[in-house]
């Protein structure tokens, strides 16, 4: 493990383990009283952040921008019972639920024939991996705090990457850079975000 | 625990949605074994949502919230139900969505005395997704790659002169490798493969097989 769990207590280690900012206190709310109220603060905020991630990189229409906002926010509806606040940040949740919805409608677009929806792509767990439910809890919270501190250009190269959906390929092309450069400034990127990638 | 994971660019480019279908599955398939991955995709997840708040917000008019809201008794899709129910198993999600039964239900394709392959159907038209069976001790022909070429160990093990892969070991090559695998001895080995162009047999004995490792993409 390369990860020490002392000296950091204080900031992170809440004995309940529960997230409590107003995101996930809004799907906790929707889960357990389908709550439309809670809903309808929760649609203000990320629905104008859904339609950002929609249209960054642009290939998409306003069209079906507005087909995707509405698709994930109708989805955080219908899945906030799967949303468990001491496993991810709302923030992450809605990011997964945009990320399929985006990945699927590009298909139907493209007219994939295929089995596969991109729910599919995530592996099940058993276990409750309690390790990585506090790794996960703080990592939001930290990657928030280091993200002030990122050179322009990494930042830059994990917008393309994760916004507008690009692969690392793609990203070089486009700013007419090396592969190996993007590939490096992705790696110097989360490395000073702290993300841990443990390897034996 | 598995010795061999995709490299943090493959494990980005799965956690942001940028992988193609056939990769994303297989990707996906090596974290069914391995810890270490779904933790690191879990924080590489946390990473996008990061970024998707620091987005800035696009306007969006009241007609579409109220239009949301008017949706909101709709049944959802059947899918959301069914998670809960789901039993572990030793073969990955996504391979059982991706086969009917088991592997022995399978059509196989026997390709030489030790090797026999089974394509599977992705939709993704860009790259063969194809499982390797390959007799206990038993060696693939000498091969080269004209693309990348993605293995994942699902029973079994093989090994080949950069050393010995076991069940949930994750291999990516990059065109132009040439390498000679070869089933440990003690079972036989079943692999997923996803490669991104034809595989071509380098020794002249086995040129004739050829015709067989035609592109099966799809």
């Amino acid at each position: 493990m390369t990860e020490s769990t002392g000296g950091e207590k204080s900031s992170w280690d809440v004995p309940t383990g529960r997230r409590t900012d107003e995101w996930s206190e809004c799907l906790t709310l929707i889960a357990e009283n389908q709550d439309r109220a809670a809903f309808t603060r929760f649609f203000r905020h990320f629905a104008p952040l859904i339609k950002a991630f929609a249209l960054s990189g642009s290939t998409m229409s306003q069209m079906h921008a507005d087909e995707l906002v509405q698709e994930v926010m109708l989805k955080t509806w219908q899945k906030a019972k799967a949303f468990n606040p001491e496993k991810a940040a709302a923030s992450t949740w809605v990011y997964t639920i945009a990320r399929n919805c985006r990945t699927d409608m590009f298909r139907r677009l493209q007219k994939f024939d295929t089995p596969l929806a991109a729910e599919d792509f995530t592996p099940e767990t058993d276990s409750e991996e309690p390790f990585s439910i506090l790794q996960s809890k703080r990592s939001s919270d930290k990657i928030r705090e280091l993200m002030a501190g990122l050179p322009t250009d990494q930042a830059q190269i994990l917008a393309k990457v994760y916004m507008e959906g690009k692969s690392h390929a793609e990203a070089a092309a486009e700013l007419d850079l090396p592969l190996g450069t993007v590939k490096s400034r992705v790696r110097l990127a989360i490395q000073k975000l702290q993300i841990q990638i443990e390897r034996q | 625990m598995t010795k061999f994971h995709p490299e943090l660019h493959l494990l980005t480019e799965y956690a942001a949605g940028d992988l193609p279908l056939a990769q994303s599955a297989c990707v996906s398939a090596h974290m069914h074994y391995c810890d270490q991955c779904r933790r690191a995709v879990g924080q590489l997840q946390d990473l996008g949502g990061v970024l998707l708040e620091q987005l800035n917000p696009e306007p969006v008019g009241d007609a579409m919230l109220d239009a949301v809201l008017a949706r909101l008794d709709e049944e959802p899709p059947l899918m959301y139900a069914q998670t809960e129910e789901v039993a572990v198993s030793r073969t990955p999600a996504i391979l059982r969505r991706l086969m009917s039964g088991d592997f022995s239900d399978l059509s196989w394709k026997k390709v030489s005395k030790a090797l026999s392959i089974s394509y599977l159907k992705t939709g993704d038209s860009g790259y063969e997704f194809a499982l390797y069976h390959i007799k206990a001790g038993g060696r693939i022909p000498d091969h080269d790659h004209r693309g990348s070429e993605m293995t994942l160990i699902l029973q079994g093990g093989f090994s080949d002169a950069n050393g010995s892969y076991h069940v949930g070991d994750f291999i990516y090559r990059e065109t132009d490798d040439t390498h000679a695998p070869t089933a440990l001895q003690s079972e036989d080995c079943i692999c997923l493969a996803v490669l991104d162009a034809p595989l071509k047999f380098t020794g002249w004995k086995h040129r004739w097989m050829n015709p067989f490792l035609r592109l099966q993409a799809g």
